[in-house]
């Protein structure tokens, strides 16, 4: 550029007192110089302002994948924002599971009845995340959380879907890879049971504490297929071979009922 | 558990003597203090030009801050040319059509609103530019001076502000047709004049 403009271009364009033909020339001069452009006359407060509203929306955090994606299912803002959460509370549990899995898939692959040990743990470790994803002891945030309108089962419910699919979802990937399963159906036999399970510690909780409940259906769990591993004439795996799934699919169903009846008289 | 936690781009050093390029580049890696600095250093001069488009201030502020808010959010779309030092008529660009989309909304509130289309620009935009930029020096300020207010806007919409036809007519609220007419009748003014 081999020239510039002058202070008294620059003043007349800046409070408008330019002719046309001037503040065209002006205009476009300054497309290509910074320098000339750096020269008129900034209101400070007014910038101060401007940028303090757009920090305001630039400084927003950015929302998580995972909030995200359940935003596009459909979900209301506040149920995304406790299902995103709960992972933050549950992420030990999470790796736990992994690791239960993994120890429990070499047994299978390793000893001659090691399969047994799976079939001990696959319905246990999603009622073992339910029991750690509510409550006093586990939640750092409970005293908070339970004085909010969201607070009591429905929050516990919530919770209990965040903790089920990826248990349930860590369980079939390690069913899927069981040695030999005699059909692709055996693989997922153990989903009912685990299923009731869970039902059965949330019926249980209306009277005991969350953990306690779990526990105590987990002790339960383990003490039948106990007995049946001591018994004569069966075998542990009755409890998750196809003629035992209709039952399961009964006892689930009635649970389920009996959740869905209390939850009615207590909204009503 | 760091584990989990997504590891935070780095973002390229900045300071506020930085390049337009630069800048835009730590923007784009999520720095908000890079938009502050673009902030700083463009708002004044695009503010005093917007001023000459729109009298009403509320618009132009709002205009203002739709214009950083979409260099926030599309600061990776701008590609400088090699030894680009200097962003400003990315950001006219971006401020002018923002400006009209302010102007519209004000207008047909009650109507829905309708995306811009692409429409031809009139005439070579940059070779015109050049002849511009020494409007005062040369012998075209004469020219312009002679121009009625009417056709002198139609060119400074078209030509300087770089719009569409469409988007020249709505700046300037007359229909699209008025534009073209006024554009063509300003170049022969000026030609004549010239030659």
């Amino acid at each position: 550029m081999n020239w510039h403009l002058t202070p008294a271009e620059i003043r007349a364009y800046a409070f408008h007192t330019a002719d046309d033909v001037t503040a065209m020339s002006v205009e476009a001069h300054l497309m290509h110089c910074p320098p000339c452009r750096g020269l008129l006359p900034a209101d400070e407060d007014w910038i101060e302002r401007s940028w303090s509203e757009l920090r305001d929306v630039v400084d927003r955090p950015r929302a998580h994948p995972v909030e995200r994606l359940l935003r596009a299912l459909g979900l209301g803002d506040a149920a995304v924002k406790l299902l995103a959460a709960t992972p933050q509370l549950y992420r030990a549990w999470l790796l736990s599971t992994v690791l239960v899995l993994a120890c429990a898939l070499g047994a299978a692959h390793a000893l001659p009845s090691g399969s047994l040990v799976f079939y001990f743990t696959a319905p246990i470790l999603p009622l073992a995340g339910v029991a750690l994803a509510y409550g006093r002891g586990v939640d750092p945030a409970h005293t908070l959380t339970s004085v909010t309108p969201m607070a009591g089962q429905r929050l516990l419910f919530v919770r209990t879907c965040a903790v089920l699919v990826p248990a349930v979802i860590l369980c079939t990937l390690a069913a899927l890879l069981m040695p030999a399963p005699t059909t692709p159906w055996s693989a997922v036999f153990w989903l009912l049971p685990a299923l009731t399970l869970v039902a059965g510690s949330l019926v249980l909780s209306q009277w005991a504490h969350l953990s306690l409940s779990s526990g105590a259906v987990g002790l339960l769990w383990l003490l039948c297929l106990t007995a049946l591993s001591g018994a004569e004439h069966l075998t542990p795996l009755a409890m998750v071979a196809p003629h035992a799934q209709p039952w399961w699919a009964v006892a689930l169903a009635a649970l389920v009922g009996a959740l869905l009846i209390r939850s009615r008289m207590r909204t009503s | 558990m760091k584990l989990f936690r997504r590891s935070r781009r780095r973002a390229p050093s900045f300071g506020p003597d930085s390049s337009d390029p630069e800048l835009l580049a730590a923007v784009a890696a999520g720095e908000s203090d890079a938009l502050e600095i673009l902030h700083r250093r463009h708002t004044p001069w695009l503010r005093a030009r917007l001023r000459y488009r729109c009298s009403d201030t509320d618009q132009l502020d709002a205009a203002l801050q739709e214009t950083f808010l979409a260099v926030w959010r599309n600061a990776g779309s701008y590609a400088p040319r090699p030894g680009d030092t200097d962003a400003g008529a990315w950001l006219w660009t971006i401020a002018i059509r923002q400006l009209i989309s302010q102007l519209r909304k004000r207008a047909n509130r009650w109507i829905a609103d309708v995306d811009p289309e692409p429409y031809e620009t009139v005439g070579d935009a940059s070779a015109e530019d050049l002849v511009l930029l020494n409007i005062e020096h040369g012998p075209l300020g004469a020219a312009m001076h002679s121009l009625s207010p009417e056709l002198r806007a139609a060119i400074q919409a078209t030509v300087l502000d770089g719009l569409t036809v469409r988007e020249a007519a709505q700046i300037l609220q007359i229909p699209e047709g008025t534009v073209k007419t006024r554009v063509m009748r300003a170049k022969a003014r000026l030609r004549e004049a010239l030659t």
